[in-house]
């Protein structure tokens, strides 16, 4: 099965920006003659391998390498590298040069920077005097099209560069991604935003429309209805939660990276040698698996089981009964479907190992117990354990942002406890990780009362009999807990901002609502409400679209939630969601953990 | 910027890790926890440094006691459960009072120590 996603069903047209992505870097790579050593950063290969097949590259006569720190091996003459603007990066790239001219090899090089050059990465290279050695480009690659109603901006470090650092760089590369997609389909006329990074993006795109105008016929209506802006800040508490969708838990135990899982070879039932990786790719080409991604994983267990006996059902009859022609084919065309069934009950087998172990149940629980926040003493002493048994600190960390977060921060006495108890136990080295946490106000002593239980009760964020099989609401993803973000994104397609604006006062940061365009004299704009009216203009009898962006990263279980909304009956949108980086608990606290040395 | 300073060289020691002089290294976490001291918020901070630069001083000298080395850069915890592991209680004993470990804290490594040798009878005993 291809890795590449099939997008022909998207709402809008992806497969254009997905053309346009490849038809750039083959244009780049065309206009450097000869054979020529590709060296992508490892960090980009599994974006590239979405955009482009390496079959189509060899056609190019290119040799693809990965960056790293060893010298590159190759006849070519012709060195490309294709990197994000690191400087880290930009060492490596030295070290390589310098490494070829001490052995006299003469080569040409060319640096290409994703999505484009900074001042910083092009200082190191005039420092170490390779400047005038290196003919330097960009690869204007902003938005990499995950799935069909999934956009990723690959900015791993978003959240945290803005919050630790101060760096809000990665806003400006969001604001052009919006923005150059607004070029393909026409300025979005409703912006609504929440959170500071939200609004800010939104300013930065309204700077860039009035300086480099999208052009729309003033009778065309534009693809997008609205956009919607999520900053992750505004919903800490979701993503720190353990996801419980099929999908979600993919990525919790096996981290889910572009599209694909890696993992023993053994797992999925093939007998090759030990200790063999192999990719499983997963997105909605696969039809059972876009079937069950979204659902709670209790229930994809119990689908799989029905699927099977009733194949084994149908082949039981095959063999004893006589077959017309036309049985047959349906029979052979479900045949068709079994290494995909295989494929997903391995997975789910191996998935299951790991749900069903006590800890795990344990966690669980906890998670819950905190979000309830009512029993204070025995979270507290729950992680306080934890640490005492060095358990792993991520997951640490994970429960006791939660608690932090849903507490308004700890009291001083025993944020300070828990703090000395951390460095004991991990070393002190992780004294800038929780310097980190501090400044992005994920773990911090308390100021003030928390809010958390008003916001948890007005937006109904706890739902007791969640029926996991037939979900009514959108908390089936988390058994329980509807998520924050979600519940704000439901409330903003529905009615905009004003009818819930006390709450959205209660959260971090400001939120706005505009139109934007020559639309304001168009009457139903007003709110989404009255788009039902306007989908009779949208060609080809499609429903209005929304696009959520989500700054800092979204889980897998909210893009689930997202999926399930817009399925629901009475919602006359289709949503697309775009993202800094698909991300969970682990890769979020991952990027306030500080390495040293 | 006084606060910047002292980041900078509370992060500079642990940069030069695995460097053999020691000896430097604990001065500077010492002259960063002087640098914490001066401003009132960072009394904290200014502790963790005073502790980090005492473990490492015991570290080291179990380092040369021992003849093995593998004990600097490890945290409290792990300390404690290396000696015991290495059936130094006297040592373990000792890097708990001087940190005032938790009693809590201390059974959940003891536990931990003992039942990686399988002594289980010390384990019983206590």
């Amino acid at each position: 099965m291809a890795q590449i996603p099939n997008l022909d069903n998207a709402p809008v047209n992806l497969t254009s920006i997905r053309e346009q992505s490849q038809k750039e870097l083959v244009n780049l790579l065309k206009n450097i003659r000869g054979k020529k050593c590709l060296v992508v950063d490892p960090k980009l290969g599994g974006s590239l391998s979405l955009i482009i097949q390496t079959s189509i590259l060899k056609e190019h006569g290119v040799e693809l390498r990965h960056l790293s720190a060893d010298p590159v091996q190759t006849d070519c003459i012709k060195v490309v590298y294709l990197v994000r603007s690191q400087p880290s990066l930009m060492k490596l790239i030295c070290s390589n040069i310098q490494n070829d001219g001490s052995k006299g090899l003469q080569r040409e090089y060319y640096v290409y920077f994703v999505p484009r050059r900074t001042v910083v990465c092009e200082k190191v290279l005039e420092e170490e005097k390779l400047h005038q050695m290196v003919t330097i480009g960009e690869y204007p690659l902003y938005i990499v099209p995950l799935d069909e109603d999934l956009l990723s901006f690959e900015l791993d470090l978003a959240y945290k560069d803005c919050l630790v650092d101060g760096d809000t760089s990665s806003l400006w590369h969001i604001a052009k991604a919006i923005h150059k997609l607004e070029f393909s389909f026409g300025v979005i006329p409703n912006v609504r935003a929440k959170g500071k990074a939200s609004v800010r993006v939104a300013d930065i795109l309204n700077r860039m429309q009035a300086e480099e105008p999208v052009n729309t016929p003033d009778m065309v209506v534009p693809e997008i209805n609205t956009l919607i802006l999520i900053d992750r800040e505004v919903d800490m508490v979701t993503p720190l939660c353990s996801q419980l969708t099929y999908e979600g838990l993919l990525d919790e135990f096996l981290h889910v990276n572009n599209g694909s899982v890696e993992l023993d070879a053994s797992i999925m039932g093939v007998q090759q040698q030990e200790g063999k990786k192999m990719k499983v790719p997963l997105n909605s080409s696969d039809k059972l698996f876009k079937e069950i991604r979204d659902l709670n994983f209790e229930v994809v267990v119990q689908i799989l089981r029905q699927k099977a006996t009733s194949m084994k059902q149908d082949y039981t009859e095959m063999t004893t009964t006589t077959q017309t022609v036309s049985e047959l084919k349906d029979f052979v065309k479900k045949l068709n479907s079994l290494p995909e069934m295989t494929r997903h009950i391995n997975l789910a087998q191996h998935l299951s190992t790991f749900t069903s172990k006590p800890s795990f149940l344990g966690k669980l629980d906890m998670e819950h117990t905190i979000v309830e926040a009512q029993s204070y003493d025995i979270c507290f002493e729950y992680i306080e354990e934890m640490i005492q048994k060095q358990e792993p600190l991520l997951n640490v960390l994970r429960l006791l942002i939660l608690f932090s977060i849903t507490n308004a921060g700890l009291q001083k006495r025993h944020y300070d406890y828990l703090r000395r108890e951390l460095l004991h136990s991990y070393g002190f080295e992780h004294m800038k990780t929780l310097n980190n946490l501090e400044k992005a106000g994920l773990f911090k002593k308390q100021e003030s009362k928390s809010n958390w239980p008003t916001i948890k009760r007005a937006l109904q964020l706890v739902v007791d009999d969640t029926d996991t099989a037939n979900p009514n609401d959108i908390a089936y993803v988390f058994s329980g807990y509807a998520p924050l973000s979600i519940r704000l994104v439901q409330h903003a397609i529905r009615s905009g901002w004003r009818p819930v604006e006390e709450i959205l006062k209660l959260l971090p940061g400001p939120h706005l609502e505009t139109k934007r365009g020559g639309f304001s004299n168009s009457p139903s704009f007003d709110n989404l409400s009255g788009a039902s009216t306007n989908i009779a203009k949208v060609p080809d009898g499609r429903r209005a679209l929304v696009l959520v962006v989500f700054l800092g990263g979204v889980t897998f279980a909210e893009i689930s939630a997202l999926r399930f909304l817009s399925a629901q009956e009475g919602m006359a949108y289709d949503v697309i969601i775009a993202t800094t980086k698909v991300v969970n608990g682990h890769t979020l606290v991952e990027t306030f953990v500080e390495k040293l040395g | 910027l006084l606060w910047k300073e002292s980041w900078e060289l509370g992060k500079n020691p642990m940069a030069s890790k695995g460097s053999p002089l020691h000896g430097p290294r604990i001065k500077l976490i010492e002259k960063a926890k002087d640098l914490f001291a001066d401003t009132k918020e960072h009394a904290f901070e200014s502790k963790a440094a005073e502790e980090h630069a005492r473990l490492l001083r015991i570290q080291h000298d179990l380092e040369v006691t021992t003849k093995q080395a593998i004990f600097v850069d490890s945290s409290i915890s792990d300390t404690i459960r290396t000696c015991i592991v290495l059936g130094n209680h006297r040592a373990a004993m000792k890097v708990k009072t001087e940190f005032k470990v938790s009693e809590k804290r201390w059974y959940w490594l003891k536990v931990f120590a003992l039942s990686t040798i399988r002594d289980w009878d010390a384990l019983e005993k206590f």
